[in-house]
């Protein structure tokens, strides 16, 4: 219990230190995508280039990096190894230090947009040219309201419902089969639980990953978080309490979600791949983290599209942008936009760079040809998928129930406004009703709501 | 004083620096990339009216009781326990640091495990088989804060027996003898002379336990991310995230104004009203 004097006292101001240590150094931010004055060169500082630990994808991103270099000579590239954290791009941001390209994952750019972390590419993408070939519905999670664009989705899906074929076979299920409405999961989740003894169903809780999974039931039962123009809170209605309903009586009345209430991302994948899960929400991408990371049988994986309840409502979306620095200036931006093209998009619209990328995925043993959403127009994503076809090496066939009704699903952007702070508000209603038989839907709805209000107003 | 200089900058530049700037990131707005903007006492309103604020304090000051009341005395006799050992005592010293040696992430998520609060959980087979359980540990929120306080004595006694111990080898050994020779049995060996020796270090060792535990961060992250219901949300946790998750380091750094002041009152009445114990 004692702590060692040292970090003690030094911890009495330590809230004060780690804060505002970090921002002591912001105070003549310099771009980290400067170019030399006068001369017509460009110097880009791009992200993620894989670290050393991963030769494979380090060597293939190297290369792009050559070959962009050679392709436009008056554009010089800086690799660095920085990946998007939400500790560490905070402090990134304050210190100048974010590089001119970085990937970051959907649920961020509104947020950003909103802080004004990120760069306004409308222009840049017009001139481009860009904006025409992606896909309006992916791109509104990179606009703000009045439609101007402020990241380049790179990879997009949408979320389904996960599920083990294994404990499907087991409990007498059709794994080719999975529920298509919500009333569908309870039913299934009691079978499984009644014949193998392990968790039918269970759900995301904690750190933010609660109000995340919760809005996405919310919108599959046709309701809403937030009002238009994320001024107001929506969820204290009807959809949002048959959704929390449907949950109190799988984990009560079914006694179907197992005893667990606590899950993050991370925990969940593990138990699901240990097979103590039946079924959980999320999207196709989690098929890395279950089959190569957590060891889960890839003929044990199943994915189909999120149950829906009364009516064909949508649902939320994921997958990965790329935004540029806030600091670049036109030309920089410019240069931005034509890496993003080139390194992210081109396997979408070059047949070349499309095998190549597939190749060189397949001797990483990375997964590849995972069903998502497109990032481009529809017929260049469907000439793309015939590109890769020969180089597949997911089991496309288990994917086959998501990928039927994905495509036409609608997707449902996230709540316009402090997205991350209305899901840490709603992270205790979920574990309240996961955690008390006796939780108070309509009041914990209202008290959410109130504080939520609260948020939106500051 | 030309000596001291390099200290002085090195606390100027990393400490007292960052608090200043601390103080003034409390009274404006900032994404940290546009010019501030002054609010004056705007932040503070906010935090004081945010109900999460109210229910993490109330959480820091349970776990502050409950780890005074139970992680508090276990070092103390630990440390006793192992002064009364003559012979072997490092070998059971070293066991007793042991997990302070480990890391606090590898311990924690190793805990996370031992907590599973499924029957087949590993604490819930173990107390399965004196017929006591299944618990739900961390999964529910009025088990939560003690589990959590389970693992940081565990984590954390090491330190504390080791300070006590070196406290306990400075009473002179003819004290012990002459207590032995009137005839005083373990208890009164303690009370009598222990006990006296460890005065003015058990005092100090409160308020830095106090003081830290007020601070407690790393084990609501990793094991609950503040969950069941808010019931291990601490306040340090809080401002977390409000200064990483929500961008909005205002409120973070009020927040961090305002835990400060409490704990300088705090260790100030506590200084007050000690002040005559430590002395003989």
């Amino acid at each position: 219990m004692y702590r060692p004097p040292i970090r003690s006292t030094a911890a009495l101001t330590t809230s004060l230190v780690l804060l505002a240590g970090l921002v002591a150094c912001s105070s003549a931010p310099s771009s980290s995508a400067g170019a030399p004055a006068g001369s017509g060169q460009v110097t880009l500082t791009v992200g993620d280039r894989p670290s050393s630990s991963d030769p494979a994808n380090r060597a293939s991103f190297d290369k792009k990096v050559a070959d962009f270099q050679k392709a436009n000579p008056d554009i010089k590239l800086n690799p660095v190894e920085t990946i998007w954290d939400a500790t560490t791009f905070q402090a990134q941001a304050a210190g100048g230090q974010l590089p001119a390209v970085l990937n970051v994952p959907f649920t961020e750019p509104q947020g950003m947009i909103a802080r004004k972390q990120v760069a306004d590419l409308t222009k840049v993408l017009k001139d481009d040219g860009l904006l025409d070939e992606l896909n309006p519905n992916v791109l509104k999670i990179a606009q703000d309201q009045s439609g101007n664009v402020f990241a380049v989705p790179t990879a997009a899906y949408s979320i389904g419902l996960i599920y083990n074929r294994d404990l499907f076979k087991k409990a007498g299920l059709d794994p080719d089969k999975p529920p298509a409405t919500w009333d569908e999961v309870r039913a299934a989740a009691k079978t499984i639980t009644q014949k193998t003894g392990q968790a039918g169903y269970a759900q995301m809780t904690t750190n933010n990953t609660g109000g995340w999974m919760f809005t996405t039931q919310t919108y599959a039962f046709g309701g809403s978080i937030e009002n238009e123009d994320g001024s107001k809170a929506t969820f204290d209605d009807a959809p949002s309490k048959a959704a929390l309903q449907l949950l109190h009586d799988m984990k009560w009345t079914d006694k179907s979600m197992g005893q667990a209430v606590l899950y993050d991302m991370d925990g969940i994948s593990k138990a699901f791949a240990a097979g103590k899960i039946g079924m959980y929400m999320a999207a196709p991408d989690q098929y890395r983290t279950l089959v190569q990371t957590n060891g889960l049988k890839s003929s044990a994986f199943g994915i189909g599209p999120m149950p829906q309840q009364g009516g064909d409502h949508g649902t939320l979306s994921g997958g990965s942008v790329q935004i540029v620095s806030p600091n670049a200036t036109d030309a920089e931006k410019a240069a931005a936009i034509k890496w993003i093209k080139f390194c992210y998009l081109n396997k979408y619209v070059n047949q070349d760079a499309a095998v190549t990328s597939a190749k060189n995925g397949v001797a990483a043993k990375l997964p590849v040809g995972t069903p998502g959403l497109p990032v481009v127009n529809a017929d260049q994503w469907s000439t793309y998928q015939g590109w890769i076809k020969p180089y597949v090496n997911v089991p496309l066939e288990n994917f086959a129930p998501y990928t039927k009704v994905a495509a036409d699903q609608k997707i449902i952007p996230e709540p316009p406004v402090k997205a991350q702070e209305v899901y840490a508000a709603l992270d205790p209603v979920v574990q309240a009703v996961l955690g008390n038989p006796k939780a108070d839907i309509p009041a914990l709805l209202t008290t959410a709501a109130g504080t939520v209000n609260a948020k939106l107003g500051r | 004083m030309l000596f001291a200089l390099p200290v002085l900058l090195v606390f100027l530049v990393f400490s007292w620096g960052p608090i200043v700037k601390g103080l003034v990131m409390s009274v404006q707005q900032t994404n940290l990339i546009d010019p501030v903007k002054w609010v004056g006492l705007e932040n503070f309103r906010y935090v004081l009216s945010d109900p999460a604020v109210g229910q993490a304090s109330l959480n820091t000051l349970w776990f502050t009781l409950l780890a005074l009341l139970f992680g508090f005395p276990v070092p103390v006799l630990l440390a006793m326990f192992l002064s009364e050992l003559r012979g072997r005592s490092w070998f059971y010293s070293m066991l007793a640091y042991l997990p302070v040696i480990t890391p606090p992430v590898v311990a924690i998520l190793l805990w996370r495990f031992f907590y599973d609060p499924s029957p087949s959980g590993m604490f819930n087979t173990i107390l399965g088989h004196v017929g006591l359980g299944p618990y739900l540990w961390l999964d529910s929120p009025s088990s939560a804060m003690p589990s959590i306080v389970l693992e940081a004595t565990w984590a954390g006694a090491g330190n504390a027996v080791i300070i006590y111990l070196a406290a306990l080898t400075s009473v002179r050994p003819d004290l012990y003898e002459a207590a032995e020779l009137d005839g005083a049995g373990v208890v009164r060996r303690v009370w009598h002379v222990m006990l006296p020796h460890l005065r003015s270090v058990l005092l100090l060792m409160l308020l830095l336990q106090v003081i830290g535990t007020m601070q407690l961060f790393t084990e609501p992250l990793l094991f609950t991310g503040g969950g069941p219901q808010g019931s291990t949300m601490t306040i340090l946790l809080l401002i977390y995230n409000y200064a990483f998750v929500n961008g909005d380091y205002g409120a973070a750094t009020a927040l961090s104004v305002l835990l400060a002041l409490a704990l300088a009152v705090l260790s100030a009445v506590f200084q007050l009203a000690t002040r005559g114990w430590s002395t003989e």
